[in-house]
């Protein structure tokens, strides 16, 4: 069997200054051909550090501790930003969650898209720019002629968050990472950006990494799904199963705290949030690091912290089906 | 990456030198009171040194010069002579102070623009530098001299230097532009002109150099953490590029207001530099000028100043709106 796009194993990341802090603690995600894994989890929970991490580019304060990355079975070389560079923006794109801070606001679209193309592939500025003004069509911009001799101040949310899908799509790359893309953009436009991305990834066979607070968008787009809390995956799932049957106690709590259309039709209970916050990453806690917050915890809960088994990391997992037969 | 060409603002230019014009008479205003306030005139002054305090020979020198006419009719015709920028006579030079001024400027732009450009090219260097390593040896050297550079008076820096590469080493003459001997043509006399040029330019380029290179040491320390930044790393750029071309562009706005305020203040601020070095430029003729009573040609080398900072403010507006497209220029 050919091995997976990503496959991330056993990822620890730490404080540097903090030898007993760490953020991500054995996070291990897998990405096949053309899927796309949603990963979802509480603010906090270190869902951009995985991510940024597999780009090589965590803050400065933060340290690489353990585990590896894979992409296409070599292992990145995250810690090597010469050799990361060819990876970045050719074999793995990104698009962040501000697309009103993510363009340079001195040069223009043009150039910030072609400069992608001119990085990484032996181009003359004039085929660059030719392919610019296709990819700002692709990407569902008006006039794109014009457009990509704006400036970034010119074009509103939408028009800028599809400026950066199609940087990150210039070089036509095997990943896309897209860290919360729509979470900035007021409803209609969030809607516009996921189908732009759902019909590029049918088109151009990319796979997405998509990761979000936003479960309503999870079960329409995503394949799987991974659910993280406090810098570990606690539950993984084909989308479907998990919104079925989440067997996790945070998992449940999270779905119990979403609103959903026809909720109420459905006959499920009204919304519930979890209660507690997320531990901080210097907090001491022995055992499950959910356990606080854990209505189904048990003295095991206390001392062991339990490792994923397949599909959840949990002492107690719940097999009662939360609503049967909603999942469409 | 090139920015865009636009249009020429003229309407803009147009309005600006209209305020330039009403500053500049504004400011010649004020200094011509200022200096009536000064005790003594033109005509003490001359007759201090001839050693005469006669009242007869210093009302003829007051007559003479125009002196004895009422304060406002002095004005008046001294707003007339710059209005047809007819400067007046120098009573101590006895030259023309228009064609005193012009003979003299060459000499300042070139220390000007030399020591800005040695400063901008240096401290642009030091402050990306810094930044990028921010915290570490790199950094911490480069702020360290920044400092020092900044708390050492320039004037001293110049004597230090005149000590150490002109008397001790002999690389460099102690001072003036020109050796009287060497050949003033081609390139032996271009050579001869850079000698004298380097320490006085180098001088004042550390004054600046200090300013500058703390300035954007902060802005790129700025800029550097925003997220378009992160974006251009996930595309792949280069780190030199991110610093040079993304992050620069950016870290650089502010200091161009600062360049332009030490470029329209330079007659100012080269007195003593070229005092120091006898550098024959305007400075100098302004110290000189100042002493010696010279009323007219201090009047006028001052008018000569806010014609220069009223004119790099609009260029730095000019230049601001190129580098930062979401200037408008109204
Ligand atoms: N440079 C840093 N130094 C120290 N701690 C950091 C740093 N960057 C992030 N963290 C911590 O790492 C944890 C995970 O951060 P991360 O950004 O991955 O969360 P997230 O899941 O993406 O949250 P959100 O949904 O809010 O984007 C957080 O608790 C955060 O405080
Ligand atoms: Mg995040």
């Amino acid at each position: 069997m050919a091995a997976p796009l990503l496959e991330i194993d056993d990822l620890r990341v730490g404080i540097r200054s903090n030898a007993a802090a760490e953020i991500l603690r054995g996070v291990s995600l897998t990405i096949e051909r053309g899927e796309t894994l949603a990963v979802v989890g509480e603010s906090g929970c270190g869902k951009s550090l995985t991510s940024l991490s597999v780009m090589g580019l965590l803050p400065d304060g933060l340290e690489k501790r353990g585990g590896t990355i894979r992409f296409e079975g070599a292992i990145l070389p995250i810690t090597d930003n010469e050799a990361m560079r060819r990876i970045r923006g050719r074999r793995i794109g990104m698009v962040f969650q501000e697309p009103m801070a993510a363009l340079n606001p001195v040069f223009t679209i043009g150039d910030q898209v072609a400069e992608v193309i001119l990085e990484h592939e032996a181009v003359s500025r004039a085929d660059a720019m030719a392919r610019v003004v296709d990819l700002l069509a692709r990407v569902g911009l008006p006039d794109p002629a014009q457009i990509a001799r704006e400036h970034p101040h010119r074009l509103s949310g939408g028009q800028r968050q599809r400026v950066v899908i199609a940087m990150a799509l210039a070089c036509r790359p095997d990943l896309l990472i897209a860290d919360e893309p729509t979470t900035a953009l007021d409803v209609t436009v969030q809607a516009q950006i996921m189908r732009l991305l759902q019909e590029l990834q049918r088109d151009l066979g990319i796979a997405i990494l998509l990761i979000t607070h936003n479960l309503g968008l999870v079960a329409q787009v995503a394949d799987r799904v991974a659910v993280m809390y406090a810098g570990r995956k606690v539950e993984e799932a084909a989308t479907a199963g998990l919104f079925a049957a989440p067997q996790h106690p945070y998992t449940r709590g999270l779905l119990a705290a979403t609103p959903r259309p026809g909720r109420r039709r459905a006959g499920e209970p009204p919304l519930t949030e979890i209660p507690g916050v997320v531990p901080s990453v210097t907090e001491l806690l022995s055992g499950c690091r959910f356990r606080p917050r854990c209505a189904f915890a048990g003295d095991v809960c206390a001392s062991v912290d339990p490792a994923f088994g397949g599909r959840v990391a949990c002492h107690f997992p719940q097999t009662v089906e939360l609503v049967p037969g909603v999942v469409t | 990456m090139a920015a865009t060409a636009r249009r020429i603002p003229m309407r803009f230019i147009g309005k600006r030198l209209l305020h330039a014009v009403v500053t500049i008479f504004g400011i010649a205003i004020i200094n011509f009171f200022l200096l009536q306030l000064a005790p003594g005139d033109a005509a003490d002054a001359l007759a201090g040194e001839s050693g005469t305090a006669d009242p007869e020979y210093l009302a003829n020198l007051r007559r003479e010069f125009g002196l004895d006419r009422p304060l406002l009719e002095q004005l008046a015709s001294f707003l007339m002579r710059i209005a047809r920028l007819d400067l007046g006579y120098s009573f101590r030079y006895n030259e023309d102070i228009a064609h005193l001024i012009f003979h003299r400027l060459p000499a300042t732009l070139l220390l000007m623009v030399t020591s800005v450009v040695l400063a901008l090219g240096i401290g642009i260097l030091f402050g990306v530098t810094a930044a990028r390593y921010f915290n570490r040896l790199p950094d911490r050297l480069i702020s360290l001299v920044a400092l020092l550079l900044y708390a050492t008076p320039p004037f001293w820096i110049g004597l230090m230097m005149i000590l150490v590469f002109s008397v001790q080493l002999g690389w460099t003459p102690t001072g003036g532009m020109r050796d009287i001997a060497a050949s003033s043509k081609g390139f032996a006399g271009v050579l001869d002109v850079a000698r004298h040029l380097a320490l006085p330019a180098l001088t004042q380029a550390f004054f600046y150099l200090a300013i500058y290179t703390r300035l954007l040491r902060a802005g790129m320390l700025e800029v550097l953490n925003l997220e378009y930044i992160r974006v251009a790393r996930a595309k792949g750029i280069s780190e030199r590029r991110i610093s040079y071309v993304h992050a620069l562009r950016n870290a650089v706005l502010p200091l161009v207001t600062v360049v332009g305020t030490n470029v329209g203040g330079f007659l100012g601020g080269a007195v003593l530099t070229e005092t120091v070095f006898s550098w024959p430029g305007i400075g100098r003729l302004m110290f000189d000028a100042m002493f010696q009573r010279d009323l007219n040609l201090l009047l006028s080398i001052l008018v000569l100043s806010s014609i220069f900072v009223v004119l790099a403010n609009l260029v730095v507006d000019l230049l601001y709106a190129v580098i930062n497209p979401t200037v408008e220029l109204r």
